[in-house]
């Protein structure tokens, strides 16, 4: 009797483990539970100095109000050879979407360095790289390395130095909008949906 | 020799306790090292705390065994500890738990404080538990490794934000090794029992 009670305590203790590690036995990866998250609980998002390629410093917070439109953000670094190439083209993709589609008075592309390398020159040179249509996709690059930190803490982007100079990160859309809300992440291949995502915010904002 | 193998046993779970906290930079810095040096070194702690409480308890005579039959009747065969251990086990081939445990404080107390309670309560079990039921909870740890490793091995994405992709597959290669040696070892060392019992 004592055994089948000290049986159930036991699986009742380790199942609760398991399910507290899994956040409810519906993420083994910190990148799902990081999406989940965000869906669920928007963030606000804490402000950064950006440089952008003409060589001004602006505030962040201060770029998305002024715009006013949902901005689809990735992560990036002028310099990668392997992801950022594929995250590149999707949003490529996405620019031609929002074109085709006449959003681009409600939804735009914000690409963000976070490699402290990259200065106005090479964002400019990556923007022509991708081919980007200036009034859809805007690139920027972080002014203080603590504020980046703090910034990617908020995202959730882990950026893990790796060889040859490159980092690996996670990558994904993030749907922020102009109040300076982290509303929704979208994985990389479902470009589409991202863009829905950004419609819909862009349409219960009223514009 | 009681009294020696106390100390000794002892001074073993600080060594391997403080080794694992002092470079925890360094052992968290790779995943491979992360899973298959420091989470086992902390579960090899709580082993050797509890053998080391063993063997300071039987130092001192007692008069009768009361206390052991209440313990004994709670940890069956230790198969309700070996569950539990099984399962704590399960918690840390979640890659999430690695990450968090990088940047969540109750997910690194998680690990630091229940690893080593883990190790004990594996001790504990296996003291009480018999061949069959060893068997069963090694084999189910070890297929449950190595599934997990053949995954780490063959995933094109990172299921680490915080490592890479490489160190990953090293990581899968590791648990993989891990689960054909820890058999392999337990074999050689418990060849006797296993062969008495099938040939029973």
């Amino acid at each position: 009797m004592r055994w089948a009670l000290a049986l159930l305590l036991a699986l009742a203790a380790g199942a609760g483990s398991l399910y507290w590690v899994t956040a409810g036995f519906t993420a083994l990866t910190a990148e799902d539970a990081r999406r989940q998250a965000v869906a669920s609980d928007p963030r606000p998002l804490p402000d950064a100095r950006v440089l952008r390629p003409d060589g001004a410093t602006v505030s962040l917070l201060e770029d998305l109000r002024a715009d006013g439109r949902v901005a689809i953000v990735n992560f990036f670094y002028s310099r990668c050879e392997s992801l950022c190439l594929a995250q590149g083209s999707q949003t490529g993709r996405l620019q031609q979407a929002i074109g085709e589609r006449g959003l681009a008075s409600r939804v735009r592309l914000l690409s963000i360095s976070f490699d402290p390398r990259d200065r106005a020159h090479e964002l400019a040179g990556y923007a022509r790289r991708m081919d980007a249509r200036p009034d859809v996709w805007q690139f920027l690059s972080f002014a203080d390395p603590g504020e980046r930190d703090r910034l990617l803490g908020i995202f959730g982007i882990v950026v893990v130095p790796a060889p040859l100079g490159q980092f690996e990160h996670n990558a994904a859309f993030h749907v922020v909008t102009p109040d300076g809300r982290l509303a929704r992440i979208v994985d990389l291949d479902d470009p589409g949906e991202a863009l829905r995502v950004a419609e819909t915010l862009a349409a219960g904002a009223g514009r | 020799m009681s009294a020696r193998a106390c100390l000794a046993n002892a001074s073993a779970a600080l060594a391997l306790c403080a080794a694992a906290l002092v470079w925890r930079a360094p052992l968290t810095a790779l995943m491979s090292t992360h899973m298959l040096v420091q989470i086992p070194l902390l579960v090899l702690a709580g082993v050797c705390a509890e053998q080391a409480w063993r063997a300071g308890r039987d130092r001192v005579p007692r008069g009768d065994s009361g206390g052991r039959s209440a313990a004994w009747s709670y940890n069956e065969y230790g198969m309700p500890g070996l569950l539990f251990v099984s399962l704590v086990g399960a918690c840390w081939m979640v890659p999430r738990a690695l990450d968090e445990a990088l940047i969540d404080w109750r997910m690194a107390a998680f690990k630091v404080l229940g690893l080593p309670v883990a190790g004990w309560i594996l001790r504990a079990s296996l003291r009480r538990s018999n061949t069959v039921v060893k068997l069963f909870f090694l084999g189910n740890f070890c297929w449950m490794g190595a599934i997990a490793g053949l995954i780490y091995q063959d995933q094109p994405v990172r299921l680490c934000n915080a490592y890479l992709q490489d160190d990953q597959a090293w990581t899968g290669n590791g648990l993989i090794a891990l689960s054909i040696a820890l058999p392999a070892l337990w074999l050689l060392a418990r060849i006797g029992p296993v062969w008495r019992y099938l040939n029973r």
